[in-house]
């Protein structure tokens, strides 16, 4: 993550600006997936137990592809970006410490029902503060039903 | 097979909690030794520090026996950069560490096949046993070194067993 080690105070101008911007280029709603309900014992580790999930919603926020794929059958790559604010709002209302908590419990990402997983994270900074999430997502592979 | 790989993992796993119970890991909410199957977990950019990591990779079977034994390859992975106190300074010797507990981890070298999808668990009439561990050398990537240990998993096939 780049930081901004600046010694002025903190102010929100940043984080309103990239909020505005992510509302004028598309505000999507996205949904980041985490446990639902905490699943222990021999079952949950292996494999058995079923875990479920919820879905947090994020707005607003941009998705676009990376790149177009250059090899035949290979996942394609996209990029997702999310307001600080929410990030902020869940990880609150979830009690957690940090984004960084709240992204290590993320299984991945749901954009109008499509799943995809979350390969790197990176938060630019402004005033010492986060306020923009950059997410690096790849299609996640058709599972069985 | 899936009933060997199952009593590896909790085989170890049980190991582990008591030989080194301060090693734990938050996974899906829940606070537990730090040991992981990856194959039963969500998928993750980059491996966890400071656990290990159970893959499965190959498999043959000899089906000139009674019973068809199955030989199952696990690589063992794990990485650290240190602890923040040390400033990472100690994560050679936090490497070192890792070693040893695995070592101890995969002795004595076997344990009564169990039967995870049953509650309460039931034994099975053979062993499961693994062969001692090949490491590798130490990777090295910016701030963490990395190392694996690939072992070999016998199990019997007993009749009925998927």
């Amino acid at each position: 993550m780049s930081a901004d080690l600046s010694v002025r105070n903190y102010s929100p101008i940043a984080q309103r600006a990239a909020d505005t911007l992510l509302r004028s280029l598309g505000g999507f709603s996205v949904s980041l997936q985490i446990p639902a309900v905490s699943a222990g014992g021999d079952a949950a580790e292996i494999g058995i137990t079923t875990q479920t999930y919820q879905q947090l919603p994020l707005s607003p926020a941009i998705f676009r592809r990376v790149r177009i794929p250059l090899s035949e059958g290979a996942p394609e790559k996209y990029e997702l970006m999310i307001s600080a604010s929410a990030i902020e709002a869940q990880v609150g209302a979830l009690q957690l410490t940090s984004a960084d908590a709240l992204f290590a419990q993320a299984a991945g990402v749901s954009v109008n029902g499509k799943f995809f997983l979350i390969e790197a994270i990176a938060a630019p900074e402004a005033f010492g503060q986060a306020y923009l999430y950059r997410l690096q997502l790849r299609e996640a592979l058709p599972q069985d039903i | 097979m899936q009933n060997a790989k199952d009593t590896f993992y909790v085989t170890l796993r049980n190991r582990l909690a008591t030989l080194n119970p301060n090693r734990t890991m938050l996974l899906r909410g829940v606070q537990r030794p730090g040991i992981l199957v990856e194959e039963a977990e969500a998928v993750v950019p980059m491996l966890p520090a400071d656990v290990f990591v159970l893959r499965w990779t190959a498999l043959t079977a000899d089906v000139n026996l009674p019973l068809v034994l199955a030989r199952l390859d696990c690589e063992i992975l794990y990485t650290t950069g240190g602890t923040q106190p040390a400033s990472g300074l100690d994560r050679g010797r936090a490497l070192e560490e890792m070693d040893a507990e695995l070592l101890s981890l995969l002795s004595p070298n076997c344990a009564p096949k169990m039967n995870y999808t049953q509650t309460p668990p039931v034994q099975l009439n053979t062993p499961v046993f693994w062969s001692a561990a090949d490491f590798t050398p130490v990777t090295t990537l910016r701030d963490r070194l990395s190392r694996s240990a690939r072992v070999t998993v016998f199990a019997y096939q007993e009749p009925g067993e998927l």
